[in-house]
């Protein structure tokens, strides 16, 4: 093995982690406003806007993330519009990881002990008080864990959008394979990378939930 | 996209379906048998094992199962691997999917109440047959719908395989959709294909989880 | 049957026995009754080593449980192999009941008869249908635990301890994880299971059921025996004020 390579072509791989850094996190940002909206749709009492939400849901964790990517990519391209390839990445990431974000939203808001808003109704709080004071604070609380690790998930699967061309750690490296005949050390660089990523993200993630749990009793 | 270009491409189209299923029918059976031996062997408590099978199940499960598959297929031959595209693709997600079935049975195992194992060492049980009797069954069926969950997410990665041209469903969709310049109408369609199949097979397993979580039911209400 | 000597425990710095004495005769029914915390279900657990002791002896037939004979200084562990045979000797029941719950109810008390006791197939059947008969449950003997209440779970469970034929059985808390409905079934098996001549050591809330089926009701607070005697006098008449006061206030709840 040939170590040298992964050194020489560190500063590459750095700067393409950034770029996978960043892709993910807009992605998982975009993909939050979108699960929130759908999970608030999931919960509307007219039945067809329930029902939509429900088959985005179902669609977007049905289809794989390379179908739906490369979907985005040819479908604006069927429509003359000339997308640039990362806004391709990033909706499809979006779309993607919304529809799981919304199952999660609206698993925390189930997790909310139901007496909570029962005490507050008794009470006398109106509706969207209780949502803002109660209800809300508290599913956020309790969706960070699953969402620090949809983070994680996301950032592996990243990895696809090499496929619209977009510089992140896998293209790189692929790149690099190909320059310098060495793809073990091309690709070994590019694990220890989302290994190293990896590793920071599952340390806030429990450490986030040491601290929320703390919150909970 | 009209009918005859979709009755012309039917062969490869079928034939990329059942690759798509071999390989996910091998690779997911590799990888739960690879990832159970590997949570039998955590249970031996053996510091240095203990400690490489944490190295394993944490690099498996913490890089992008694509970077894994580069690694097998280009990187392989240099360490004396060849492997065809296909052999890499199947061996590629037995490894990726056996570091997250070795969790999803170390969890089951954990999940069984110690009472039960207190209730086989009251009546003098070998250690033996409590493991093969109470912890294994108990074990297996804490670890069913995870493992159902699993195998769903593996059927979705099969399409990874076709970047490293495994002539699974979505390398001859993508194939024909060059060859016929109907880009648009082939994903679109082989969106709707996954969409389906993944809904039936989310239904099916649900159905078996269903089944065989029935026994974790605590205690039936008083008629 | 069964001889308790000056037994200490303790789980990191807690001391949770300190130097209990306790003697169970054969077909002797004794009820060990106490607050939360008082050391009742650890010393139970002691008598077939699903805890072990720090110091002191816990003897049943006559043998020293636990840990090789020799002299008190030196403890070594008891062979593996002699504990489960121990154990086979000694029935016990546990407050959540800890069927197996992918066996059948049958299974679950033939299953210690052929893999334990090495019966047959047929034989441990038979045995086993017999045991389900004794506490009311043969037509139930295909239904898998989850299907079953917590009274009849619980009834499964004493059938298949004492399948086993012990020569002692312990309860812990037998019943109080069960619907208050649930609880009379199971005292009533416990009842003629005790008028069988079972030697019986009970760690139970059930002041009636003790009051009527013990031969002594044995009262530990703060990990020792205050004290030990006919439940007459334990329970309305003892000569130790945490014992009477404890008593008192179950009086004034349960008197309406």
């Amino acid at each position: 093995m040939h170590l040298e390579v992964i050194l020489h072509s560190f500063g590459y791989l750095a700067q393409a982690a950034a770029v996978t850094l960043a892709i993910s996190l807009a992605g998982i940002l975009l993909g939050f406003v979108i699960g929130a909206g759908a999970c608030v749709a999931r919960l509307s009492r007219r039945v067809w806007v329930a029902a939509l939400a429900g088959v985005y849901v179902s669609v977007f964790r049905g289809v794989p993330l390379l179908v739906l990517l490369l979907f985005i990519y040819y479908f604006l391209a069927e429509f003359g519009l000339d997308v640039p390839a990362l806004a391709a990445a990033i909706g499809g990431l979006a779309l993607s990881s919304g529809a799981y974000q919304t199952e999660i939203l609206r698993g925390a808001l189930n997790a909310v002990p139901k007496g909570q808003a029962e005490a507050a109704v008794a009470l006398g709080f109106t509706g969207p008080e209780i949502w803002r004071r109660i209800l809300l604070p508290q599913a956020l609380r309790i969706s960070i864990p699953p969402l620090i690790n949809e983070f994680i998930l996301l950032l592996k699967a990243s990895s696809l959008v090499s496929v619209v061309g977009i510089a992140e750690l896998t293209r790189v490296s692929m790149n690099i394979a190909t320059m310098t005949y060495r793809p073990l050390e091309a690709y070994v660089g590019a694990a220890l990378f989302y290994l190293a990523i990896n590793l920071v993200l599952a340390g806030c993630g429990g450490l986030a939930e040491r601290r929320l749990a703390e919150g909970a009793r | 996209m009209s009918l005859d270009v979709l009755i012309r491409y039917a062969p490869s189209l079928i034939s990329g379906f059942g690759v798509t299923v071999m390989c996910w029918g091998v690779g997911g059976a590799l990888g739960i048998a690879l990832g159970f031996v590997i949570a039998l062997l955590f249970r031996l408590r053996i510091a240095p094992l203990t400690w490489a099978l944490r190295v394993f199940v944490e690099v498996f499960r913490g890089t992008p199962f694509l970077v894994q598959l580069f690694l097998l297929y280009a990187g392989g031959p240099y360490i004396g691997l060849r492997l065809s595209a296909t052999a890499a693709g199947v061996l590629g997600l037995g490894v990726y999917s056996s570091a997250y079935f070795a969790e999803i049975f170390r969890a089951g195992f954990a999940a069984v109440p110690v009472g039960q194992i207190e209730a086989a060492m009251s009546v003098g049980m070998t250690p033996r047959d409590t493991l093969l009797r109470v912890t294994l069954p108990g074990a297996l069926i804490a670890a069913t719908p995870p493992i159902v969950n699993m195998l769903v997410v593996l059927s979705k990665e099969t399409v990874v395989l076709s970047i490293i041209t495994v002539p699974e469903l979505m390398y001859q969709m993508q194939t024909m959709a060059a060859e016929t310049f109907t880009a648009f109408d082939s994903i679109f369609a082989m969106a709707a294909f996954y969409w389906l199949l993944v809904e039936a097979t989310s239904r099916v397993g649900r159905r078996v989880e269903a089944r065989v979580t029935a026994f974790l039911q605590e205690e039936a209400k008083p008629a | 049957m069964i001889e308790i000597r000056g037994l200490r425990k303790r789980f990191g710095a807690h001391e949770v026995l300190r130097g209990v004495d306790l003697s169970i005769a054969a077909s002797e029914v004794v009820c060990l009754i106490g607050p939360s915390g008082s050391g009742k279900s650890t010393l139970l657990r002691c008598v077939n080593f699903l805890e072990s002791y720090d110091a002191g002896e816990v003897r049943v037939a006559g043998q020293l449980i636990g840990y090789e004979e020799g002299p008190d200084e030196i403890r070594r562990p008891m062979a593996a192999r002699r504990l489960r045979k121990m154990r086979r000797e000694i029935g016990m029941v546990f407050q959540h009941f800890n069927l197996w719950p992918h066996m059948s109810a049958l299974n679950n008390v033939a299953e210690p008869l052929r893999r334990v006791r090495g019966l047959a197939h047929a034989e441990a059947y038979e045995r086993a249908l017999a045991m389900l008969t004794r506490v009311g449950l043969a037509d139930k003997a295909h239904a898998f635990p989850s299907r079953l209440s917590g009274g009849q779970q619980q009834r499964v469970a004493i059938a298949r301890a004492l399948a086993m034929q012990p020569n002692v059985m312990l309860f812990d808390e037998p019943t109080s994880a069960l619907d208050p409905e649930l609880v009379g079934e199971v005292l009533e098996v416990m009842k003629s299971l005790a008028a069988e001549g079972m030697t019986m050591l009970i760690v139970t809330h059930e002041m009636g059921f003790a009051a009527n089926v013990a031969k002594r009701i044995a009262f530990i607070d703060e990990g020792r025996i205050l004290d030990d005697g006919p439940p007459r006098r334990v329970l309305h008449e003892s000569p130790e004020p945490r014992v009477r006061q404890f008593f008192q206030t179950y009086h004034d709840r349960n008197s309406f």
